[in-house]
């Protein structure tokens, strides 16, 4: 005991610290412009809204088993509701982080308020995961009381918004790349079924990863068997994915045409490759080959590998995703694009095509908001989870394993409102 | 209505890059970035030809903001910082942009830079036209078409610096101006038409 609370000590301390580190770079990144970032005139957008595009994504899996559970009436996924909704606030906090950070006049951020527009998909984005945030909350403070009567009523109203909203997020976040009829690469109609499809990979993924997490630090218990039983649903998810890239791809393959045949050389034999191929790799035929088998799923290592490679590959597609469209110009020669520096030497400051690589900046507020959401999760999940029942939100079938829980985390008196479910 | 635009004969513009200075001076434009440049088409070294000995050819493309009619940049744009005003021309509003860049993503020209740095003028003054505003770090900027000279009735400077006269200033909701004419006669025709932009730039040859 006295070693796992030193354990998450040290944790919260060295999450604290990265924290502090990247909001001191980001004040500095305020007070200097997004120049000290490598973003330049020809690629416009880099880490932060890959990863802004990541974290939406990753906080769809919890949303969405959470509350297709109880729209489906699934038992057996409400058990890791909690664990789940908290896993989404934060991730959705953390995106919308990156999108604040991204700006380069956060001054002017409440111009997004007093003066929308409303034809914007970022706009759009703005609103939706406004609601989004606001869903999550309210279905975190009904989750703490699941027992009850009312609150089991109103779970099962939040949650029927809840699936809805979540794929919308993940949607909308889509439209931001799919509707740009300038990019190649972006502008098609599988943009929103493929960000919902790797949200839902990568977000059951990571919910796996945390689960396994809380486990071994005795702050949430997860079956085995519930395990492997989301484990086994991540290999669909995985296939739903691995489809719409080769949907995308072979679409994009077929005609030939030259800007579709420039992006395809660049994922498959240019600068992006390895982010594609670990993806499509390690990202997908892995994972799926590690827990298409039950006997293999039901051993929470080969869980762990397999999540983490699908967590790791989804953030490869963010990365090429949104990169290879911005290496050709649609109206290129030399001397091509004023790269957007003063400081560069004649020669320098043209680029012909677009490049790009993070600079120590960018990397040092993306681990401060990689570190404020490990750190938030940290905080709140012995809040959460620690002095509740675990098992109200469901009846379950298997008395065993139930009474096993009641004694582990919160006595007998918790059996009282299982029936509480509505729906 | 008024639609200000420009018509470039590429068969005239040698390339010499004259406007693009004359654009930068203007519009007190910083280091490191311009609102108008002109590329050779096709390669990587400037005035290069394509094609293999003796069957060369060489192409010049002055780019600057088409004043797109279906603007990409407008719509996305999610504050509505950049807007379409009554003569046609397409503007930023620096008060209101916040930065996002999603402007510069959707406009299929490049035509739109970002000023990433406190921007730097080299000599250290602010060289434009007086009327020209001075925009701050974290927005966005590109060709007004030349605004406060276009207000005034003036034409703009790359139509008054080129040598050669390659460019043509109007107003294409007049049939009877020069530019609607050399449209017209010309078969002049616009930048990448398949995305659905509808340039109001035209080039001819
Ligand atoms: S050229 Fe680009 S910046 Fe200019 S109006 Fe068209 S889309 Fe907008
Ligand atoms: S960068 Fe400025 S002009 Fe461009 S879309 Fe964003 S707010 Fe609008």
């Amino acid at each position: 005991m006295q070693k796992a609370s030193t354990k998450r000590m040290s944790l919260l301390i060295v999450c604290a610290l990265l924290t502090a580190t990247g909001v001191g770079v980001w004040i500095y990144q305020i007070t200097q412009g997004l120049a000290i970032t490598g973003m330049n005139n020809g690629s416009s957008w880099g880490l932060y809204i890959a990863c802004f595009m990541f974290f939406v994504g990753l906080s769809a899996g919890g949303l969405i088993v959470a509350s297709s559970a109880s729209v489906f009436g699934v038992r057996d996924f409400k058990k890791v509701s909690r664990p789940a909704v908290l896993l989404s606030t934060v991730c959705i906090i953390a995106a919308a982080a990156f999108i604040l950070i991204d700006l380069g006049g956060i001054q002017r951020v409440f111009n997004l308020i007093i003066h929308p527009n409303l034809t914007s998909p970022l706009m759009w984005d703005v609103i939706v995961i406004s609601v989004y945030l606001l869903i999550n909350l309210v279905y975190l403070v009904l989750l703490r009381k699941p027992d009850e009567q009312r609150s089991a009523r109103a779970l099962a109203i939040t949650s029927r918004f809840a699936l809805p909203v979540a794929i919308l997020v993940h949607s909308v976040t889509a439209w931001i790349f799919g509707l740009e009829i300038a990019k190649a690469g972006w502008y098609s109609a599988i943009m929103a079924p493929l960000f919902v499809s790797s949200a839902l990979d990568s977000g059951l993924a990571l919910l796996l990863v945390v689960l396994v997490v809380l486990n071994a630090a005795r702050l949430f218990e997860t079956s085995r068997k519930l395990i492997a039983s989301l484990a086994g649903l991540l290999a669909v998810f995985i296939a739903v994915d691995a489809f719409m890239v080769l949907s995308e791809i072979i679409t994009m393959a077929y005609p030939g045409a030259p800007e579709e045949a420039f992006v395809l050389a660049e994922l498959t034999r240019g600068t992006m490759a390895p982010w594609f191929w670990f993806q499509v790799i390690g990202g997908l035929v892995v994972p799926f080959l590690l827990l298409v088998f039950s006997r293999l799923r039901e051993k929470t290592p080969v869980v762990v590998v397999a999540s983490t490679l699908v967590v790791l590959g989804v953030f490869c597609k963010r990365i090429w995703l949104l990169l290879t469209s911005f290496i050709e110009f649609n109206v290129s020669g030399a001397p091509g694009l004023a790269f957007g520096r003063a400081e560069r030497t004649a020669t320098e400051t043209w680029t012909l095509v677009g490049t790009y690589s993070p600079t120590w900046a960018e990397l040092l507020i993306t681990l401060g908001v990689l570190a404020l959401a490990v750190l938030v999760y940290t905080l709140l999940a012995p809040r959460l989870f620690g002095t509740l029942p675990t098992h109200a939100l469901h009846d379950d079938d298997s008395t065993e394993r139930h009474a096993r829980a009641d004694v582990l985390l919160d006595g007998p008196q918790a059996a009282a409102g299982t029936q509480a479910e509505v729906g | 209505m008024t639609r200000l635009a420009i018509a470039i004969s590429q068969e005239r513009c040698t390339g010499c890059q004259t406007c693009v200075n004359a654009c930068k001076m203007e519009n007190n434009v910083p280091m490191g970035m311009l609102w108008n440049r002109v590329i050779t088409v096709g390669t990587d070294v400037m005035d290069g030809a394509v094609g293999s000995y003796p069957n060369l050819s060489k192409e010049y493309l002055p780019l600057a903001c088409q004043h797109c009619e279906n603007p990409a940049c407008m719509a996305v744009c999610p504050v509505g910082a950049t807007y379409k005003d009554e003569k046609g021309r397409v503007l930023i509003n620096y008060d209101l942009c916040i930065g996002c860049r999603i402007c510069m993503a959707a406009c299929p020209y490049n035509a739109r830079c970002f000023n990433w740095e406190e921007p730097v003028r080299d000599p250290d003054f602010n060289y434009g036209h007086r009327d020209v505003p001075v925009r701050p770090r974290g927005v966005t900027e590109k060709c007004t078409l030349c605004k406060e000279r276009t207000d005034a009735d003036l034409e703009p400077m790359c139509v008054v610096c080129c040598p050669t006269r390659a460019r043509t200033y109007g107003d294409l909701d007049d049939p009877e101006s020069e530019i609607s004419k050399l449209i017209r006669e010309k078969h002049a025709y616009q930048l990448l038409p398949e995305r659905g932009t509808n340039p109001q730039v035209h080039y001819y040859k």
